[in-house]
């Protein structure tokens, strides 16, 4: 079994109307093993952009950190909060430099970014574990459930939701996905990115 | 160099896969060390090879070509061997793979045409009895892990209808209005499916055979294991017909231009 | 020298002849309360070849059971040609068509008395029962099998499965308060979700696409086939008049 699927846990981000949703399972394992159903993989890294980390756990905690550094570093040079664009491409590069030994997680990145007249703009991506970026208009997967989270998605996702249709959807994607997946569940999170806040909230799920 | 990652600290074995283009997860293993290989008698593999077999529907019926060569590894070791077999009235059969089994299945079929012809019932077999046998004995030779190593197009035509389909040695079969085997599956089916889709029933004759020489060529310029002599053949409602063998123009002016792979001295 | 020769001379190289390979596709089956849905795409391919466009997956065994194949082509259409020789035997010894629970219970026997050579093919068999219900019975490649209201096999099963899960069990939804959801969903509704399956599949599936053929049986006099009359690309093959009716929509999928 490959080290991707080493503690498994699965991340899925969506877009709505001025609104974006990233959401993520509880479940740490150590192969078949359940060991926690509280394992945080999503973490904020601005107001408006958040960062999931599904892949093997050891990474989550070293890539988090990592990206905590380069971030603040990016704001005391630039003197401005990090825009999700630049934010994508800090990650792709981050894992790049260690193309011939990476990290084994592939993050996904969601948000919201300013344009240029002043108004938001919904913002989602993926990169594999090198880096390769994926900007999606609808949706991006990863994790051991991403099979599943791409059939669902295919089938439940529609352009322009209002932020508790997005919620809705979101929810109803990971929750349907995960319980077909024996390395991904017990418990899951969303959160909902909108102009004014974010809406996070703990789904309960099945703990089988 | 081989550009394949799967292939690598794998012995090539160039009867079985010639090209590496086999799909990944049918790759040869190779290096499985088995301690009483030498104590066990091993299927076989293909000794004296023919490349891509071709078929397409047209107008008047089914037009199959394919070249002369049988290959020995990359030895080009006979080269007048005639790859399209008539079988009864009314069917051609191509053969890519090994040629000793083809010729095996030329000698079975014939005597299954000599046994239904005796047999004076007033039925006779057309191409799709023909290819029906044909892949139950395929299948049937497969299951006892002893297979006819071929990839075989059956192509025909029979009270009005033609009839166009593959087999091969697992017993794989289907159909399609273009078809070609081996290295012609990724050369020229792509050239035969723009050509020919949705045009089966207004393709004529001769736009037929320049679609074919357009494939034939293609294949001799990219396929290291074919030849520039090949032959046509042509099910239709007049019979079976197979030319003589023919030759295809090459022109190879442009290798002139090519720098970087050669030993140029400027 | 000599020893590097009478080295590489003693090793020849050999390679088991592998009988299988995997061509593709995707099969589902979905029963209501007096019919049974069918489907399947007709893709096969081989790797990254396809190998035609227009390959059968699914086949009418008799007016009131349908099976669905899907794995190795090979081993599947040889494995249906022996299903359909036991029913025509059955038929001849006890002069009407096989039950659908009989020919379920047929079908593991067939496939466990090959355990150890095994048919590597999954099979979805969808019909009605005696009792004028739809039934559908999914199997693996060696008989285990059990009868369920829905089933996705083949290469986007896990796309699919989870997407069923939700949209036919309802699974993670709760119904409004005084409500519940309804235990068999209308035809009309099933073949929506067959479609939608089949073109998420085909969006992010690359061995699935092409074209798709959705098998219907309905019970005697179901009320049903007022809805299917107008369904686009059906077409009736029921071979008697007086019991199940059988019919196959078909449908283009995408070709890339």
């Amino acid at each position: 079994m490959s080290i991707m699927q080493y503690n498994g846990g699965s991340v899925i981000a969506m877009v709505g109307k001025d609104c974006v949703a990233i959401a993520s399972d509880l479940r740490l394992g150590s192969q078949a093993l359940g060991i926690s159903s509280n394992f945080q993989r999503v973490f904020p890294i601005t107001d408006r952009i958040y960062l999931g980390l599904p892949g093997l756990a050891t990474d989550v905690t070293t890539l988090r950190e990592r990206f905590r550094l380069r971030v603040n570093m990016y704001t005391i040079k630039e003197e401005r909060e990090i825009e999700p664009e630049a934010f994508a491409h800090l990650v792709s590069s981050t894992l790049y430099e260690h193309r011939f030994g990476p990290y084994f997680i592939e993050p996904v990145i969601a948000g919201l970014s300013k344009t240029p007249t002043g108004g938001i703009k919904p913002f989602i991506a993926a990169t594999d574990l090198i880096g390769c970026i994926n900007f999606a208009k609808d949706f991006v997967v990863a994790g051991t459930a991403s099979a599943k989270l791409f059939g669902v998605a295919e089938g439940l996702w529609e352009p322009d939701m209002e932020a508790e249709d997005l919620f809705e959807t979101i929810s109803q994607t990971l929750l349907n996905a995960v319980d077909r997946d024996a390395f991904s569940g017990w418990g899951a999170v969303v959160h909902v990115i909108t102009k004014d806040k974010v809406i996070t909230r703990k789904l309960k799920a099945r703990m089988d | 160099m081989d550009h394949f990652p799967t292939n690598w600290g794998r012995p090539r074995n160039d009867a079985y896969d010639a090209y590496g283009t086999f799909p990944l997860p049918h790759r040869p293993n190779n290096d499985t060390k088995d301690a009483f290989a030498s104590g066990v008698q091993r299927t076989q593999q293909p000794i004296v090879t023919g490349t891509s077999v071709l078929a397409l529907k047209y107008k008047d019926g089914i037009m199959m070509a394919a070249d002369n060569l049988a290959s020995y590894g990359s030895l080009a070791r006979f080269k007048d061997v005639q790859r399209l077999h008539p079988v009864g009235k009314y069917t051609v059969i191509g053969a890519g793979g090994d040629i000793s089994d083809f010729q095996y299945i030329q000698k079975f079929l014939e005597e299954l045409i000599i046994e239904e012809f005796t047999s004076q019932d007033g039925h006779d077999l057309g191409p799709a009895e023909i290819h029906e046998y044909l892949s139950q004995v395929m299948y049937a030779r497969r299951s006892k892990l002893n297979p006819l190593w071929n990839s075989l197009l059956v192509g025909g035509f029979k009270d009005g209808k033609s009839f166009l389909a593959y087999v091969d040695l697992l017993g794989t079969t289907y159909s399609a209005s273009t078809l070609a085997t081996g290295f012609g599956a990724y050369l020229a089916q792509p050239i035969l499916r723009k050509e020919v889709e949705g045009k089966e029933t207004e393709l004529t004759e001769d736009e037929a055979i320049r679609i074919m020489e357009t494939c034939i060529r293609v294949l001799y310029y990219r396929d290291a294991r074919s030849i520039d002599k090949y032959q046509l053949a042509t099910i239709t409602a007049d019979g079976v017909k197979i030319s003589d063998s023919r030759h295809i123009s090459t022109s190879w002016s442009f290798a002139e231009g090519i720098r970087g792979y050669g030993a140029q001295t400027q | 020298m000599p020893d590097t020769l009478s080295l590489s001379q003693s090793q020849p190289q050999q390679h088991a002849f592998n009988p299988y390979t995997e061509n593709g596709g995707t099969i589902l089956a979905i029963a209501g309360a007096d019919f049974s849905v069918i489907a399947g795409d007709t893709r096969q391919s081989e790797g990254y070849n396809i190998q035609t466009r227009y390959a059968p997956k699914v086949f009418r065994l008799t007016d009131k059971a349908v099976l669905a194949v899907n794995g190795f082509a090979a081993d599947g259409n040889m494995f249906v040609k022996k299903v359909r020789q036991r029913l025509e035997w059955y038929r001849h010894a006890h002069a009407k068509d096989m039950p659908i629970r009989a020919i379920a219970r047929l079908i593991q026997t067939m496939l466990y008395s090959r355990r150890f050579f095994p048919y590597y093919v999954y099979n979805i068999l969808g019909g009605i029962e005696e009792d004028g219900t739809g039934a559908v019975y999914s199997f693996d490649p060696v008989g285990s099998y059990e009868r369920e209201a829905c089933r996705a096999a083949g290469a986007a099963q896990s796309l699919v499965q989870p997407f069923l899960d939700n949209q036919i069990y309802f699974k993670n939804q709760t119904p409004a308060p005084g409500t519940s959801f309804p235990r068999h969903l209308p035809l009309s509704t099933v073949l929506s979700l067959v479609i939608d399956s089949f073109t998420s599949a085909t969006e992010r599936h690359i061995e699935v696409g092409d074209g798709l053929e959705i098998y219907v049986v309905l019970a005697k006099n179901s009320p049903s086939i007022q809805g299917l009359r107008d369904v686009r690309g059906v077409s009736e093959l029921t071979s008697t008049d007086d019991g199940e009716r059988v019919f196959v929509v078909r449908r283009e999928l995408k070709k890339d």
